[in-house]
């Protein structure tokens, strides 16, 4: 009996003291683990590490595909286990919390030459400490995805859809055509008379979520045009401007519109999302990133346009800019390695290949027009999204600590304006929560 | 309204012919049975369903553009391009290795458990020493730990061990007991008649001996429901064989048809994909319970003495 | 101190638990040998890491960095977070639905597979909806009970009916996800009541009849009761397992519209992993620990469920 009992608590403590310490990964000589979630840009990056491991022979990178909702938990988790990658895709939203717990490695060492890349996606990617913690890998915009055959049967034409302009006082020729292109259920357009607010069956402004603080494809590339930005400089901000009027003079402008009947009711977009809803024609134009050009050129049954996005008061267009990273672990047992494959990642060699796939726009800039070109091919006009980086009318995607908290204040606030629980002025409330986070 | 009396009594002598007092009971019978089976049919309908066409035709009870691609692309067998074609994600995935993994795994993890488990509940139910009813509340109490608790501490426990990676490490958290086990065999413990064991004693023989050779035969029908219902549990086990057997050779089937889910935020899954991974994950389930289940549903009720 | 005995068929009941012949000797060693492994488990996958959780709650904790001591804050910030009120206020419309709902078509269910349902077939396919993975379930009712473009919707539009937002309205959130959690669980529910119900004689039903009860005093004098055992264990498991609902929230409304799915697991898990708060997040799960605690031992209280009334 003694011994049982005696067996059992060694067991335990030794389970203790076992987890007290700390143990390597056990990778193998040379290998650097690459990680990645697009499963679509898998077969480039796949090409990419065969090339690379063809062309040296110190170092062989094996490449592994995780989907999004598990991918940062394995790194989180694989982080303090000391089993995450080597090195893996980064994201904007998540990278700052990462600087600030140590977790990656600085890639100052490289020396990199920036200048090959599309202006500002570089500085993105330089933390507090001045350190360089990604380079980038690719970029998007955001444009207008629309119905060709819909917009025809309303009496526009392609050049119409090109040549928006808007507002926040009424909304601009951009209302005015998704009103067109709004129908309910008796055939009537949302502009005629008798319109029934209540019965739509095609909405001419399709709803993703409200924005959740961020806006990337919702309200962004409009309040960018009143001059508003999200936080007071960008990046590393620690102030937020949600209690300006420009934005929630814009946001209420934007809701206005499912009050309307132009835009669905944000509680009958839980479910299928909005492009799948464009797909099975319940509505005309999509607010959307580039990054979503493959899903909708492949509903069946759909003519594909692609329009840029308005010109607002300021007298141009704008959209956000947003860019992938490659980012090393501190951890890495083959930092060497680990920086000559992000070194190959970044440069053109690698980012050729991705253009040729025209899956994404690739960062470096001749690379990227390579992709433009592979799109083409492919039956896809991208201009409306490469307007935005020939005429400068980019804005970046806000840098600041707290993400997630941020997002968490920030979309049940964004929900209540956006069902007309709430007014646009609660807005000034969430603004405190949010810079609360900062002090 | 003697068809209620029948039903509450369990009288089993009522001559089973199909009589208007049935109706009721039949009709019941047939609802839940359709509640619980035709959303099977929607799966089935969009496993042969082609992606890009089912938006567009949502309205529609049959098959979107019919295509078997989606089956294909379960087992493997659709090259990257083509299942990125059919809106698929294109990462590889070596259905066989995975279902032989998932079935070590849950085999494994389910005889063991039940095993252990049912020792602990012959001890908890049978045998009598000091604060037996408290260390039966301590296991009860395990039921209420939150997940988050468990996750994160296992995972860097497999790890120390070195085991991440490999089979052992995979199954170690669920080999030596689950609580619901425990508690199930307890209770039936409880019910059994004591002549038989009694008798036993009476001639010597030990506990050990007592409970292989008489309590857990008679035991075999509720052992085997415990069986079948903690492998489908841990035949859908995901979180934890995802954090712990990343590679390919001790992926299991849930993980490796993670595939099927959106692979992008806003990216859409891969619907037909899925549905027909749904299908054909259930199906080693379905075919266990086609063999071991007439025994299990029939026979639970024992009379005691043999 | 009475202990459970449910009589099966025709043995004699006992009032003691255990081996009536070595009343004066204690079972202490050989106990020992059949717990051994169990108890292994035990602390090394639960008591273990609860211990650490509790510690941690007293802590300010990222995962990415190392524990820093904070003692009670966690605990006072929590009792003043309208999110934490809201998740357990949620939460408790979530078990409520769901354990009303699930436990009346499972007993439902349990009576017609005993009486009416012969073939192992048809009880087979009652247990269905259990193959499916919980998170494959979610996405599955997901897509059938969209707004625009779900089967369920356009069906309801055919009968001529306004469709409903079952996920998208702060009304309906919640009863949708404790329907789809009954759709999946029923059956296995009432396999479970199903093998109580067997293990009632008949001699029992017959005796009642013979005294002239008809069938609902037979069904609340005496199935009910002696059922109570069984029930007791499906009351406290689907109870817990309510408590701790996560997969099917995670995978569809994210706690959403607004706040009216944020269960206590949800946001439990928001502020841990999401919002890289593991501290605050363990003073909630040890709140969410405690409140289960208190909810089985009253169960266990109240239904009596260590007693039978056959013994």
């Amino acid at each position: 009996m003694k011994k049982t009992l005696g067996a059992t608590v060694l067991l335990g403590a030794s389970a203790l003291a076992l987890t007290a310490c700390g143990g390597g990964s056990g990778d193998e000589e040379g290998v650097v683990d690459y990680w990645l979630w697009d499963a679509n840009q898998l077969p480039a990056y796949q090409q990419c590490a065969e090339d690379f491991n063809a062309s040296q022979e110190d170092v062989t990178v094996k490449v592994t595909q995780t989907g999004w909702d598990d991918y940062w938990s394995k790194i989180t988790n694989g982080m303090a286990a000391g089993t995450a990658p080597d090195v893996f895709t980064d994201h904007l939203s998540k990278y700052p919390d990462f600087v600030k717990t140590e977790q990656l490695l600085s890639l100052d060492e490289l020396d990199a030459d920036t200048s090959i890349y599309n202006e500002g996606l570089a500085d993105l990617w330089v933390g507090q400490d001045g350190s360089r913690y990604g380079l980038p890998k690719d970029w998007d915009t955001v444009a207008l995805f629309y119905n060709k055959e819909m917009v025809a049967d309303a009496g526009l034409t392609e050049d119409d859809m090109a040549n928006l302009d808007w507002n926040p006082d009424d909304g601009g020729s951009y209302e005015k055509v998704i009103a067109r292109l709004t129908v309910d259920k008796n055939g009537v357009r949302g502009d005629e008379a008798g319109f029934d607010k209540d019965n739509v069956a095609v909405y001419g402004l399709g709803l993703n979520s409200s924005g959740e603080g961020m806006g990337q494809t919702e309200w962004s590339f409009l309040t960018a045009t009143l001059g508003w930005t999200h936080t007071d400089q960008n990046p590393w901000g620690t102030h937020y401007n949600y209690d300006q009027p420009e934005f929630q003079e814009t946001f209420e402008w934007w809701a206005s519109l499912a009050d309307k009947g132009y835009m669905p009711p944000l509680e009958t977009t839980i479910g299928a999302s909005m492009a799948d809803n464009f797909g099975a024609g319940k509505n005309a134009i999509n607010t959307n990133g580039s990054w979503m050009i493959g899903q909708y050129a492949g509903y069946e049954g759909i003519d594909l346009g692609i329009a840029p996005t308005p010109v607002g008061p300021s007298g141009e267009r704008a959209s956000m800019f947003n860019g992938l990273a490659d980012s090393i672990w501190a951890g890495a047992e083959n930092p060497e390695g680990s920086l000559a494959w992000v070194e190959y990642l970044a440069s053109t060699a690698c980012q050729d290949v991705v253009a040729g796939h025209a899956v994404v726009f690739p960062a470096i800039t001749s690379s990227s027009e390579l992709a433009a070109q592979a799109f083409a091919e492919k039956g896809v006009d991208v201009s409306a999204f490469t307007t935005h980086v020939d005429d400068g009318t980019t804005f970046l995607f806000p840098i600041a600590e707290n993400a997630a908290k941020v997002v968490g204040i920030m979309k049940p606030a964004s929900d209540a304006v956006l069902t007309g629980d709430s007014p646009a002025s609660s807005f000034d409330d969430a603004n405190d929560q949010v810079n609360a986070l900062f002090e | 309204m003697s068809e209620t009396r029948a039903l509450v009594t369990g009288s089993r002598r009522r001559p089973r012919r199909f009589s208007p007092r049935q109706i009721v009971p039949w009709t019941l019978l047939v609802l839940a049975i359709a509640v619980s089976v035709l959303p099977f049919y929607w799966v089935l309908r969009t496993a042969l369903s082609t992606n890009g066409a089912l938006a567009a035709n949502s309205a529609s009870l049959l098959p979107a553009d019919v295509n078997i691609g989606s089956f294909l692309r379960v087992f493997g067998l659709q090259s990257p391009a083509e299942a990125l074609a059919e809106g698929g994600s294109g990462a590889s995935i070596n259905f066989w290795i995975y279902l032989r993994n998932s079935a070590i795994f849950a085999t494994v993890t389910t005889a063991s458990a039940v095993f252990f488990s049912s020792m602990a509940a012959y001890a908890f139910s049978r045998l009598r020493w000091r604060g037996r009813d408290k260390v039966f509340g301590l296991f009860l109490a395990t039921v209420l730990v939150p997940p988050i608790f468990t996750a994160l501490p296992n995972f860097l426990l497999v790890r120390n061990l070195g085991l991440l990676n490999t089979m052992t490490g995979l199954v170690l958290p669920f080999l030596f007991m689950t609580p619901f086990a425990i508690f199930f065999m307890r209770q039936f413990f409880l019910s059994m008649s004591r002549e038989v064991e009694e008798a036993a004693m009476l001639d010597g023989a030990r506990h050990w001996r007592i409970f292989f050779q008489i309590v857990l035969p008679n035991a075999a029908a509720p052992l085997a429901t415990l069986a079948l219902l903690t492998f489908m549990t841990q035949w859908n086990e995901y979180f934890w064989p995802l954090l712990v057997a990343s590679d390919d050779s001790t992926r299991v089937l849930t993980v490796g048809l993670g595939v099927f889910k959106s692979q992008s935020p806003q990216g859409a899954p891969d619907w037909s994909g899925l549905m027909a991974a749904t299908l054909v994950s259930a199906l080693p389930v379905l075919i266990l319970f086609a063999i071991f289940g007439k025994r299990i549903v029939n026979s639970i009720g024992f009379n005691g003495t043999k | 101190m009475a202990t459970t005995t449910i009589v099966v068929g025709r043995a004699r009941a006992h009032r003691d638990g255990g081996a009536r012949l070595r009343r004066d000797r204690s079972d202490f060693k050989v106990a020992l040998f059949f717990i051994a492994p169990a108890f292994v488990g035990l602390i090394a996958f639960y008591v273990f890491p609860t211990l650490r959780g509790l510690y941690l709650s007293f802590t300010e904790y990222s995962i990415l960095g190392s524990p820093e001591w904070v003692g009670t804050d966690n605990y006072e910030r929590l009792f003043a977070d309208p999110l934490f009120w809201n998740a357990l206020v949620v939460t408790l419309q979530y078990v409520f639905i769901n354990i009303v709902l699930q436990t009346t078509l499972a007993l439902g269910l349990a009576l017609l597979m005993h009486r009416v349902a012969r073939s192992t077939f048809i009880r087979g396919m009652l247990l269905m909806p259990y193959l499916m993975a919980n998170v494959i379930a979610a996405l599955l009712w997901f897509w059938m009970l969209d707004y625009n473009i779900g089967i369920v919707n356009q069906i309801i539009d055919w009968l001529g009916m306004p469709r409903v937002a079952f996920f998208g309205s702060q009304e309906w959130a919640i009863p949708t996800q404790a329907v789809i959690n009954t759709w999946r669980h029923m059956g296995y529910v009432a396999l479970l009541i199903f093998a109580g119900l067997q293990s009632i004689p008949n001699t029992v039903y017959e005796a009642a009849s013979l005294d002239g009860a008809n069938p609902f005093q037979q069904f609340s004098r005496i199935t009910l009761p002696l059922l109570r055992p069984v029930l007791a264990l499906v009351l406290i498991l689907t109870m817990t397992g309510s408590f701790q609902v996560f997969d099917t929230v995670a995978v569809t409304t994210q706690g959403g519209p607004v706040n009216a799915s944020r269960v206590l697991q949800y946001y439990i898990w928001q502020k841990a992993f999401a919002e890289q708060e593991f501290g605050y997040g363990s003073a909630i799960a040890v709140i969410l620990f405690l409140i289960l605690a208190a909810v089985a031992f009253i169960q266990m209280r109240v239904l009596r469920g260590n007693e039978s009334d056959l013994a």
